[in-house]
């Protein structure tokens, strides 16, 4: 079996955004929506204060509480893992995003671009160009998965077959790959750090690792 | 899973991810104030009809408000011309269950007033009551949205569909004392199932700014609002019943008149108490959760402390 | 059949290089003739220290090239009258009339001479960020080498907005324009606000993370949270422009709470000035024949030339010297007899001794016991006696680095950071060695592409330095530049890059009042402007906006309409970063942390057509050397390189015939030949055909060659420190000089040259500077400064919504950043309308409120406040840059001044705009 993964090293991550860009130009999500993203938390009293970046997005859950309420069966669960939403049958209902712990979800009922009401070359050429009401969020980059693994290559690895957030990560903090592939990257890294999920508690089971330390010895 | 960092900092946090859900508005609220008063105009109408008193007037308003607040999301949602696809799951989707329900409930609402005997409308109660189970069941399956993704939610939102389908009955029906009894229990339940609600909200961690909605003077004055009409449904049901002589007499009025008026204030006072923190719940107070960590983590050397 | 099969889908090859600590490679997918993302080069993550990644300014290169707003003709300027409130009239005109019209002016400038009566160059231009725009204007280089004397002094923000003083003194003392810790090595950093998560680049930021992992400590000493604090083990809230202070301090702790011989003793006797002797006048003892300076020799127990064989210099002590000689200024020659002399080293710690760490507490606002900590556990990491191997040589191997950021860097008190900076490197001996902290290119001294190479030895047993002259006979008394940069700053020297350092606002400042002892500077008649935007990205905008409107004839290379070029006579739409063609240099050392294994060429190709009738620069720059007459002056430079490459060389000669006008490919073709032909030594010969297929060439760099010790220690040099004879004497004449011509409003400036820097209040300047301006201090009782955005940082995108959208998920972004409990104490809530004052003028802008920053501080992040770019100006953003003053009090002797003023904060009703969110 194959479960794909994102870890994302909240030691090596600064905040760049240079995923959320590269994620929001290579899917063309329009302005506002944003599949990837990197969180700016501060926690503590000055002066004893952390500032911590967490990339997010799609947990890409096990027990996914958006595929339970959609209505329309749109939000489905691949056997690798990933949670995807058929466009052709959402109803942009809305109901995942409000199910969803980690505000994954966006749903935009206008076309909107980065200019206004008219749409530049560039937006105009993208695949998802006007997918206006419904739900959208990330995929993984399902779709280069795919066209990569038909090719042989290894999504994780092999560029051609890893999401763009991933490729685009300056700080290498993002790493993507198959879980149950022991010896795999994804999962060394987990065997070799201490690490946490988002809500943990609400038993999604996300497939998003937080690394934050290096294991105990 | 990873045990925190003993750093013994105190996690104050002065940033959070949390911010209002923006994408259900008031039509999505619309559809929880026609199904939730549609509900219980219907009950009001089946325990009128079991009582032999009239009920028309409320079954077909409820039916109609029931299909109003469907209509009213048919025109929220991005594909309406998909909306059939609402259909398609209902082996977990209680927005799918809440469709068929409605679908049952609407049809047999029309054919019960139809037919003119109570059973049906009995029945259709009954079916009306389950629809509005799903529709609190939507909002506890809203797991983004502390604010209703708890249990308690399910109470009040059937106790307030009740409540509010109640007080509105003694502005459609002659008020009689079944009606004002039922309006009255139903009141006083959704102010039970409140604080409940609201005790819970309390005691969760990083609801503060829902909290604050129900804080704001808008929430404070339509909590006094309904607990005026539940007070004055008391009193026109005590007066109706017990001392309406001593009451009315003294002013000159005619009881036969202002008993149905003060019910009728009392009922439209809980009607638009209950809709307007309906419309808090859904478009105010409805925060997204805040994102927050177990650790921070360890950037290079841990920390040392002066020595 | 697939998206991919129906479409043409390409990639093309190119680069990043908006901010200087790029170039990145990357390449740009084409989708049927449309440029549709940006992508990393993961062809060269073998090679790029960042894996071939690039950052996220990268990304906005797609809405760049298809940015609406975009002007997309050549323009003229039909109102005569200019000024912000003036409409400039623009109209479309022909690329003939355009370059006609600028050709006719430059005809007739030349035909009158090219310095005008002040002797100053009638002709200036300006290009922004660090250099960055020469990898964009092709062969532009060539026509301005063609053409002669022109004026690079009218700042974008050089020497206010760069980490100035490092850019001089890191040169001066180990060819480091600009300075970096050895990060892949390192253990142990102190950071003194060097924001190097942020505008590191992808290199620097990909190194540190990798550090961190490793477990290097890395000290975060800066008034703000900054995502670089955020990322370090520890952040040390100092009080601004403290920094001095706290770094003396912690050279006093080295000094005198810690034994000798936790100190690298034998780099400081070997490879500085540490043992050099120092008379009662200040300057070195020299032998009286020799005039080399004297050490004193413990087994001959005299003093002795520095370089005599077999000597064992002493560290430290005082002494009495027979018979010597001190060179002060001017030549002076001062005989010494029987002079009491104390070492270089002792003189130092001496002036070091009252610094302690109670004492900087009190200025820092950093408690004693943590500078003493910081300061034992620099000396715990930094490895004295370890080596290491480098390409299979031995090198020394200290893991400690000071790095300094902007603001700390320039302006007063940046002079002491710097020196006390690299004397913290040299006492633990890791200057210039594996793990410590290292220069990474040079600009002042050449050749710019290897930095030991311009290690040459000099006097006294140093590097050679290139300071502008002091003495009587050769000192510039009246200026060659606008800003005056080789009459008042001897240490910038006189470079091609040193006019556009220098003390660049004095340009403008002199532009409306100049110093009565000099010809009226007269503003240039011609002034060409690139990437560039003064009027946002300097201080007090709107004087600088002034001084703009009365240039007479500006030309604007104009991407979007901005608030410079609405001042301009000629707007020309150069095609842009995905629509152009260019060769650069990559690789090696280069600005910020590019420390490569390898070095070699890079081609920008053009990825789509040029949008509207943009053209290629090399286009323009050919086309206007044709009109001007200069087609083979201008082939002659780019036959010596002025395209980045020489065009012969040894086995190798591509050079172009000089008397016609080439065409883009042609110029770019030769570069290309002769760039593989240069770096494979003539065993492979790469045309343009073959880059637009692969890119990038490029052959192994040494790692060695990423520290300069090896070069010093094989040359037998020392690092010019601990004391600083010749700023001295420099100091001295140059106040001569000054004095001479009855100028004394430099004389505060004069006396930062001290030959061992000492504490002065630093901060108190700027608090005294609000009285100069008619304001009472206590009526702006916080510290005002910036901090960037990597989105945003040089990056010309301020007019690109994606930059904005990403940036805001940022705390702060576009905001003004308050500590929440000052802000509650003032009744502000987060997101309220806030006006920043400064006595000179206000900015508003929303409060961003967090934890992470000083309470006497607030930081306005980056340089908003446009009025006329397109997108930005609706942003209605807060800038620093509104509020501070251009002034000569806060200006150090270097000519910079620092991103700092006092301000008052107070909230104020909603205002239009979208502001922050």
């Amino acid at each position: 079996m194959t479960r794909y993964v994102m870890v994302a090293d909240l030691r090596r991550c600064v905040g760049c955004q240079t995923c959320t860009a590269a994620c929001k130009e290579g899917n063309g999500t329009p302005p506002g929506v944003q599949w990837r993203r990197v969180l700016d938390l501060e926690a503590g009293t000055y002066p004893d204060v952390s500032r911590v970046f967490v990339p997010t997005g799609c947990q890409h859950c096990a027990n996914p509480p958006c595929l339970e309420v959609c209505p329309s069966t749109a939000t489905r669960q691949r056997e690798d893992g990933i949670i995807t939403i058929a466009d052709d049958l959402c109803i942009g209902c809305s109901y995942c995003i409000m199910a969803c712990p980690y505000d994954a979800r966006s749903l935009v009922d206008q076309p909107r671009y980065a200019f206004g009401a008219t749409p530049t070359e560039a937006e105009a050429a993208r695949p998802g160009a006007g997918a206006v009401g419904i739900a959208s969020k990330c995929t993984f980059c399902a779709g280069r998965i795919d066209a990569g693994t038909a090719r042989g290559l290894v999504p994780g690895r092999d560029p051609d077959a890893t999401p763009l957030c991933v490729n685009a990560c300056i700080s290498g903090a993002l790493s993507f790959g198959d879980i149950e592939d022991e010896s795999g990257p994804v999962a060394t890294l987990l065997a070799e750090n201490r690490w946490f999920r988002l809500q943990e508690r609400e038993g999604t089971e996300p497939g998003f690792y937080y690394i934050w330390d290096k294991e105990a010895l | 899973m990873s045990e925190p960092i003993a750093t013994g900092r105190r996690r104050a946090g002065t940033s959070t991810t949390s911010q209002r859900q923006r994408y259900w508005d008031l039509r999505a609220a619309g559809n929880f104030i026609g199904g939730g008063t549609g509900t219980g105009l219907i009950a009001a109408a089946a325990v009128a009809a079991a009582s032999g008193a009239p009920y028309h007037a409320a079954l077909m308003l409820g039916v109609a408000l029931i299909a109003t607040g469907l209509a009213l999301v048919w025109l929220e949602i991005g594909k309406p011309w998909r909306a059939l696809h609402v259909f398609f799951h209902p082996r977990t989707s209680w927005m799918t269950r809440e469709g068929i329900v409605a679908g049952a409930v609407i049809p047999l609402g029309v054919v019960a007033a139809v037919v003119s005997r109570p059973a049906p409308v009995v029945i259709t109660a009954g079916l009306a009551v389950g629809f509005l189970y799903c529709q609190a069941r939507i909002l506890r399956a809203a797991r983004g949205i502390p604010a209703w993704r708890r249990r308690e939610i399910v109470a009040l939102i059937l106790a307030a569909g009740l409540a509010e389908g109640g007080g509105l009955a003694l502005l459609v029906e002659p008020a009689s004392g079944g009606a004002l009894g039922f309006a009255l229990a139903a009141g006083l339940a959704r102010e039970a199932a409140w604080r409940v609600y609201h005790a819970g909200l309390a005691r969760e961690a990083g609801t503060g700014t829902s909290l604050a909605v129900f804080a704001s003077p808008v929430a404070r004055r339509l909590r006094a609002l309904h607990r005026a009409g539940l007070a004055l449904i008391a009193a026109t049901l005590i007066a109706a019943t017990l001392v309406t002589p001593i009451l009315v007499v003294p002013i000159s009025l005619d009881p036969a008149v202002i008993v149905p008026v003060l019910a009728m204030v009392g009922g439209a006072l809980v009607v638009a108490s209950s809709w307007g923190m309906k419309i808090l719940l859904i478009t105010r107070a409805a925060f997204t959760r805040a994102l927050s960590l177990p650790v921070v983590p360890i950037r290079g050397a841990k920390k040392s402390h002066a020595h | 059949m697939s998206i991919a099969a129906k479409k043409d889908i390409r990639s093309v090859p190119s680069y990043c290089y908006n901010c200087v600590a790029g170039p990145d490679l990357m390449s740009v997918r084409v989708e049927s003739g449309v440029a549709t993302r940006i992508e990393p080069c993961h062809q060269a993550a073998a090679i790029h220290p960042g894996l071939g990644r690039v950052c996220v300014k990268a990304f906005g290169l797609v809405q760049k090239t298809y940015n609406p707003h975009r002007v997309l003709t050549p323009m003229k300027r039909t109102n005569p009258r200019k000024g912000r409130d003036e409409d400039p009239g623009f109209v479309p005109i022909s690329w003939d009339e355009a370059l006609d019209t600028i050709a006719a002016r430059l005809r007739d400038i030349r035909a009158r001479g090219l310095l005008n009566a002040a002797g100053l160059p009638r002709v200036a231009a300006t290009f922004g960020h660090g250099g960055t725009p020469q990898s964009y204007m092709g062969t532009f280089p060539a026509f301005l080498s063609a053409w002669g004397a022109i004026d690079y002094s009218f700042g974008s923000g050089q020497g206010v907005k760069c980490v100035h003083s490092e850019h001089l003194y890191g040169e001066f003392w180990h060819r480091g324009f600009t300075v970096a810790a050895d990060t892949v090595h390192t253990r142990y950093i102190i950071s003194c606000g060097a924001n190097v998560e942020v505008s590191g680049g992808v290199c620097a930021v990909r190194r540190h993370a990798d550090a961190r992992i490793r477990g290097v400590k890395r000290v975060q000493v800066e008034p703000h949270l900054s995502p670089t604090a955020a990322c370090s083990a520890e952040w040390v809230p100092i009080k601004p422009k403290t920094d001095a202070a706290f770094l003396f301090a912690v050279i006093h702790e080295i000094l005198f709470a810690h034994p000798r011989h936790r100190l690298d003793l034998a780099f400081l006797r070997d490879r500085t000035a540490s043992p050099y002797l120092v008379g009662e006048d200040g300057y070195y003892l020299r032998d009286p024949l020799s005039l080399k300076p004297l050490l004193w020799d413990e087994i001959s127990a005299q003093a002795v030339p520095f370089d005599t064989e077999g000597a064992h210099p002493a560290l430290e002590g005082h002494f009495t010297v027979s018979d010597a000689v001190t060179c002060g200024p001017d030549g002076e020659r001062r005989p010494q007899r029987g002079v009491a002399a104390r070492t270089a080293f002792a003189v130092m710690a001496e002036t070091m001794a009252p610094y302690t760490p109670e004492w900087a507490a009190g200025i820092c606002d950093i408690p004693a016991a943590t500078i003493r900590r910081i300061a034992a556990e620099f000396l715990d990491h930094a490895c004295i006696g370890e080596t290491i191997e480098i390409d299979g040589e031995t090198l020394p191997f200290r893991p400690v680095a000071v790095t300094l950021g902007k603001t700390v860097n320039n302006g007063w008190g940046a002079y002491e950071c710097c020196w006390a900076r690299t004397m913290l490197a040299v006492l633990v001996g890791a200057l210039e060695v594996p793990g410590g902290t290292l220069g990474t290119t040079v600009r002042l001294n050449r050749p710019h592409e290897n930095r030991l190479k311009s290690v040459v030895p000099g006097e006294d047993g140093f590097m050679a330095a290139h300071f502008n002259p002091t003495g009587r006979r050769d000192w510039q008394a009246t200026p060659t530049g606008r800003n005056a940069h080789r009459t008042l700053v001897p240490i910038v020297g006189n470079s091609p890059w040193a006019q556009a350092l220098g003390p660049t606002h004095l340009a403008w400042m002199f532009s409306r009042e100049p110093p009565k002892e000099w010809p009226e500077p007269e503003l240039p008649e011609i002034w060409f402007a690139f990437r560039t935007n003064p009027a946002i990205s300097f201080w007090d905008t709107a004087e600088i906006g002034r001084a703009m409107a009365r240039m007479p004839f500006i030309v604007a290379f104009a991407y979007t309409f901005d608030e410079t070029n609405h001042m301009a006579d000629i707007l020309l739409p150069e095609a842009g970063d995905l629509e152009s063609t260019q060769v650069i240099r990559i690789g090696g050392t280069k600005f910020v942390e590019q420390h490569w294994a390898h070095h070699g060429v890079a081609l920008r190709a053009p990825a789509v057509a040029p949008r509207g009738e943009a053209r290629d620069f090399t286009w323009i720059a050919t086309e206007l050397a044709y009109r001007c007459g200069l087609i083979e002056r201008y082939n002659a430079a780019l036959n010596r390189g002025a395209a980045g490459i020489p065009l012969a060389g040894e086995g190798y000669d591509f050079r172009l015939p000089a008397e016609r006008a080439h065409n883009v490919d042609t110029i770019w073709d030769a570069v290309c030949k002769a760039a593989t032909a240069e770096l494979s030594h003539g065993a492979e010969i790469r045309d343009l055909d073959w880059f637009r297929a692969h890119g990038h060439y490029v052959v192994p760099f040494k790692r060695e060659d990423w520290y300069l010790y090896p070069t010093m220690a094989r040359l037998g040099l020392r690092f010019e420190l601990p004391y600083q004879e010749r700023l001295l004497r420099v100091g001295e004449e140059l106040g001569r000089r000054l004095h001479e011509q009855n100028i004394h409003w430099w004389d505060s400036q004069l006396d930062e040259y001290l030959a061992v820097p000492q504490w002065h209040d630093v901060p108190g300047r700027w608090v005294r500077a609000i009285r100069a301006q008619g304001g009472d201090p206590a009526d702006y009782p916080l510290w005002g400064i910036t901090t960037k955005v990597m989105a945003y940082t040089t990056g010309n995108n301020v007019g690109i919504p994606l930059m904005h959208e990403v940036s805001a998920n940022l705390r702060g972004h576009g905001a003004v950043i308050l500590n929440a409990a000052t802000a509650q104490r003032l009744g502000i809530a987060d997101h309220d309308w806030v006006e920043v004052r400064s006595p000179t003028g206000a900015t508003t802008g929303r409060a961003s409120l967090v934890q992470g920053c000083r309470p006497d501080t607030v930081v306005i992040p980056g340089q908003f406040a446009h009025w006329k770019t397109p997108f930005a100006k609706d942003l209605a953003f807060p800038s620093l840059n509104r509020i501070i003053p251009l002034s000569l009090a806060l200006t150090d002797a270097t000519g910079s001044g620092a991103d700092v003023v006092r301000v008052a904060v107070r909230k104020i009703a909603p205002q239009a705009g979208v502001g922050a969110t």
